[in-house]
């Protein structure tokens, strides 16, 4: 055997990266100049403020980067520093709430996914005067919990709309997959989904794990072949359900709640029927631009009520034009 | 007692054995010390290892027998005196090392994995190979053949060496660890306490697989701290106690009884039965040791009080 | 000098080795429980339900084991070596965003991303091996902390490089459908559509079956998991093949990981969460001892099996789905109790 040359594993070392670089691809890829739209205008001239942004986003949520992104613009324009924590848990949530409060911030937005935890520190944060909006998930506990006002759409709303949607184009079939299974609002969604269409079935799959989620709900549709219509409770769960679909070789059609680039296009293309839009961008964009209003004039937008920020139905009839704002990662 | 203690320099001046006509021993150390920080685990031992020889090394616990094994198994290098290998001086820096010149050593936990057959432990760390490249195909068929007549050599007949060496007893698996040593060329088979963990049936014949490997022209250490053990089969004698060398001796210059007064220490006996006395013992039981003590005294021909 | 024949303990050798006739040795063989354990949950699903005998559905399952079976093979290998790997999970993950992130970042042909990819996750491998090796703590607690570390990084890096939570679209890409060819066709068979990676599995476990049997490599394997102080006594590397066995995850991993990449073209960063348990079950259901030095790689390919049954079978037979883990879980556990029922018979004779 010969012996380990270290010269030779340096020089191969060197120069396969540099003959790799040169292996360029044609298409695709990095775009060259990413513009960046947020950054057109000027930022107000109003004293600069701290808002913290605390959601129960769960590490990888294709979702929340919207909700940040439309966030980051509020903050971008009102010269606010956005400090945006999340954590699932909500006893830990409750916490990141408190260091926002150590931190003195001037606004606090945040989601009421479990708000019982989150009641006595938020009551804290009331009492030392910091305003308190909340956005997608608590809309009727939001008054209790000393917001005054709530930015959102709500999931059971939202999936009546895909139901009676459903309902109305003779689908009496369908399959509603939740990739978590206990998820509060994916089950509320598929609930609504039900309360239209009473035929609906729902399929638990393992969201942490793409090709069980293929291979699933491929299986459900070979062994349901009366189903008519399949339903992905995410983006990127509904491209999946494209592939089960042509797996399974079933005649299903395929519905979305929740919306990116790619899943517009597919609209676009007649692929998937129709997706259900909360316009998350607003409801960070709303969130942190109410607290702005507030610290401005004492503003406070809503009347005590929520405000809506969905279900905005994307179907092929205004696909094209969400298209290419779900390029730009804000729908 | 009138045992004399071996003269290493003229141990091997009237032998008549064929193969002990080579001037220079397989394995000599003499004056042989190591020491720890400030313990002093060995000092100036003295020994020789020939072929076709058993050599025994006695001693109680702590007595340093596994630090003498760990300095000849090239675990340890020794911190004065000299090891000599066929005579040229050496000092091992790996176990490795010791394996090369033919030193194999089987401890007491065997280096044998019970889960696995006995054809894969025979031949662990040297497996034969067939063909060429990073993953050579193993021959399976001539390790197995080669195992089971091996083993028929050293007088057990297995008919299957694929069961998990586990299920042997403890006596065969001793078998097969020194039926590996053997076939993988040692000249030198230190052997630690193998009759440690066995009982009296197992001992025997462990005992006799030792006979084996002597027969077969192998130079033989034999660690143990049993007399009855070590004088069936031994030639030579070497005894230590708390690092020192307490006696050194040849067969034919010592009897199994001079050997067990020996490694008894009568002084620790006469001490025993003081301690008895003053704590009100058992008037029969300071009889019976002050009884052992007479006796380990009129062998040793010396006197404890 | 003659060498004396002893005949005794021959003898007596021969009176307490009862022979053992083939059939004997089939039972003794470390799959055979989880064998008769897939047999029956076959068979059991077969007459619940009428799809699951119909060769597309069978294609189905065969696919959802196949993603189990894959990483199965490094993580049985690695579990008669006598160590885990929990970071598995994740580490295909890492693989596919390596590849996709870096050909997408640097505008390369993604082949090029492809090669990085395995260069990455043989380090991977590397890093857990040689971490363990130099600090000696477990391998539950080294391979933990890298696990954590890497869905930090594939969370971490995603963000940074591509702007979000998951990876960019790299299917316009030059070597794309090359790639997807390899890593991500299926190939027809009398009509049905088998997925590729059922191929690359039974391929990984025919090599990983010849490596175990039939090399030296595979002898040091046993023997590093049943006793690596034996093992180092006489001769073995058990520092080269711990780490060689945490490359070969690493490996697997890649493979996995690839045709993640290449089947759903965006990853999710946060996936892989949770997998490392179910390759492990995959090993144990299969008959490798938790604490090394038993098993075989073909029995952590039943494992897989079974877990595939399992999953898709509750599916087809059409079950509430609240009850889907408690189903899963119940199959499991059965199926690893037949498994041990199996094997103590066989000892037993």
């Amino acid at each position: 055997m010969t012996k380990f040359s270290w010269r030779k594993a340096a020089l191969v070392a060197a120069v396969v990266p540099m003959m790799a670089l040169s292996a360029c691809s044609s298409t695709g890829g990095k775009p060259a100049e990413t513009g960046n739209a947020a950054g057109a205008g000027q930022a107000a001239s109003t004293p600069r403020i701290k808002v913290a942004l605390i959601t129960h986003a769960a590490a990888g949520d294709t979702f929340w980067d919207i909700v940040r992104k439309g966030a980051e613009e509020a903050a971008a324009k009102d010269n606010v520093e956005l400090l945006y924590t999340s954590d699932p848990e909500a006893g830990r949530q409750a916490q990141l709430i408190q260091q926002a409060i150590d931190q003195k911030v001037d606004g606090i937005a945040v989601t009421l996914a479990k708000p019982e935890a989150l009641k006595d520190t938020l009551k804290k944060a009331t009492d030392a005067g910091i305003p308190v909006v909340s956005l997608n998930a608590g809309e009727d506990v939001s008054a209790q919990m000393g917001a005054f006002t709530h930015f959102g759409s709500n999931e059971k709303l939202a999936g009546e709309a895909v139901g009676t949607r459903l309902a109305a184009e003779n689908f009496k079939h369908p399959i509603c997959v939740i990739q978590e299974q206990g998820h509060v609002g994916l089950e509320a969604r598929c609930a609504g989904v039900k309360a239209k269409v009473p035929g609906t079935e729902i399929l638990y799959v393992d969201g942490k794990d793409m090709t069980s989620v293929q291979s699933t709900a491929t299986a459900k549709l070979q062994a349901s072949k009366d189903a008519d219509v399949i339903i992905g409770l995410g983006a990127p769960f509904t491209l999946t359900l494209l592939k089960s679909v042509t797996d399974a070789g079933s005649s299903a059609k395929v519905a979305s709640f929740d919306l990116n680039a790619d899943l517009a296009q597919k609209i676009v293309d007649g692929a998937v029927l129709f997706t259900v839009d909360q316009q998350p961008w607003l409801q960070g964009y709303s969130s942190v631009d109410a607290i702005w209003q507030n610290k401005r004039g004492g503003f406070k937008i809503g009347g005590g009520q929520s405000v809506l920020t969905g279900p905005s139905i994307v179907d092929k009839s205004n696909a094209a034009n969400v298209l290419k704002f779900a390029q730009q990662g804000i729908r | 007692m009138n045992a004399n203690e071996i003269n290493q320099q003229t141990l091997l001046q009237n032998e008549k054995d064929p193969l002990t006509h080579t001037a220079v021993h397989l394995l000599a150390l003499e004056g042989v010390a190591k020491h720890y920080g400030n313990i002093i685990a060995l000092s100036d031992v003295t020994m020789a290892v020939d072929n076709g020889r058993v050599t025994c090394v006695l001693g109680d616990n702590g007595a340093g027998k596994s630090t003498l094994i760990k300095i000849i198994a090239g675990l340890h290098q020794h911190d004065a005196g000299v090891l000599k290998v066929m005579g040229e001086e050496r000092k091992f820096n790996s176990p490795r090392d010791a394996l090369d010149v033919g030193i194999a050593t089987v401890y007491q936990d065997l280096a044998v994995v019970p889960l696995m057959p006995i054809w894969r432990n025979f031949f662990l760390g040297s497996e034969l190979t067939s063909g060429f490249g990073p993953f050579k195909s193993m021959d399976v068929e001539k390790m197995k053949d080669i195992t089971l007549k091996e083993l028929a050599a050293m007088g057990i007949d297995l008919r299957d060496v694929e069961q998990p060496i586990g299920q042997l007893s403890g006596g065969e698996r001793q078998c097969v660890a020194i039926a590996r040593a053997v076939y993988f060329g040692a000249k030198v088979l230190i052997l630690d306490e193998p009759t440690a963990a066995l009982g009296v049936k197992q001992s025997g014949v462990v005992l006799r697989y030792i006979l084996q490997a002597r027969d077969r022209g192998l130079g033989v250490i034999f660690i143990t701290h049993n007399p009855h053990h070590a004088f069936p089969v031994g030639d030579r004698f070497l005894l230590l106690k708390r690092g020192k060398s307490i006696g050194y001796y040849d067969k034919k210059d010592i009897t199994l009884d001079e050997l067990t007064a020996q490694m008894a220490g009568g002084a620790e006996l006469a001490e025993l039965a003081h301690e008895l006395e003053q704590l009100g013992g058992h008037g029969d039981l300071i009889k019976e040791v002050q009884s052992e003590v007479a006796g380990v005294a009129q062998t040793t021909g010396k006197t404890y009080e | 000098m003659t060498i004396t024949q002893t005949k005794t303990p021959s003898a007596a050798a021969d009176d307490r080795l009862a022979k053992r006739g083939p059939f004997q040795k089939l039972l003794g063989r470390p799959e055979i429980g989880a064998l008769v354990g897939a047999i029956v949950l076959f068979v059991f699903f077969a007459l619940v339900s009428p799809t699951f005998t119909q060769p597309n559905a069978f294609a189905t399952v065969l696919y959802g084991s196949s993603t189990i079976g894959i990483m199965a093979v490094g993580v049985s290998l690695l579990m008669i070596g006598g160590e885990f790997d929990l970071s598995a999970g994740v580490a295909v993950i890492s693989s596919a965003l390596t590849a996709s992130l870096f050909s997408w970042y640097f505008t390369t042909n993604v082949w090029v991303g492809v090669v990085l990819a395995l260069v990455v996750s043989l380090s991977i491998g590397f890093i857990n091996g040689w971490i363990l090796v130099k600090t000696k703590l477990p391998s539950f607690i080294v391979t933990l902390a890298t696990f954590l570390m890497l869905t930090g990084l594939n969370l971490g890096l995603t963000r940074l490089i591509g702007g979000g939570v998951s990876s960019p679209s790299i299917s316009n890409m030059d070597g794309f459908k090359s790639a997807q060819a390899v890593f991500a066709s299926s190939v027809n068979i009398g009509g049905v559509e088998v997925k590729i990676t059922v191929f690359i599995w039974f391929a990984l476990v025919a090599v990983a079956t010849w490596v175990l049997m039939r090399t030296r490599v595979g002898n040091w394997i046993f023997a590093v998991g049943g006793d690596a102080n034996a093992a180092r006594a006489v001769g073995v590397p058990v520092k080269a093949t711990k780490i060689g066995l945490f490359m070969a995850v690493g490996f697997c991993a890649w493979i996995l990981g690839m045709h993640n990449l290449f089947a759903f073209d965006a990853v999710q960063s946060g996936e892989g969460v949770g997998n490392e348990f179910l390759y492990i079950i995959a090993a144990v259901i299969g008959g490798c001892l938790l604490t090394g030095g038993y098993g075989s790689a073909i029995g952590g390919a039943i494992g897989a099996f079974i877990f595939g049954m399992a999953n898709k079978g509750i599916v087809y037979a059409q079950w509430n789905p609240d009850w889907f883990k408690f189903f899963l879980g119940l199959m499991l556990l059965l199926a690893t109790i037949v498994n041990l029922i199996v094997k103590r018979r066989a000892e037993l004779k």
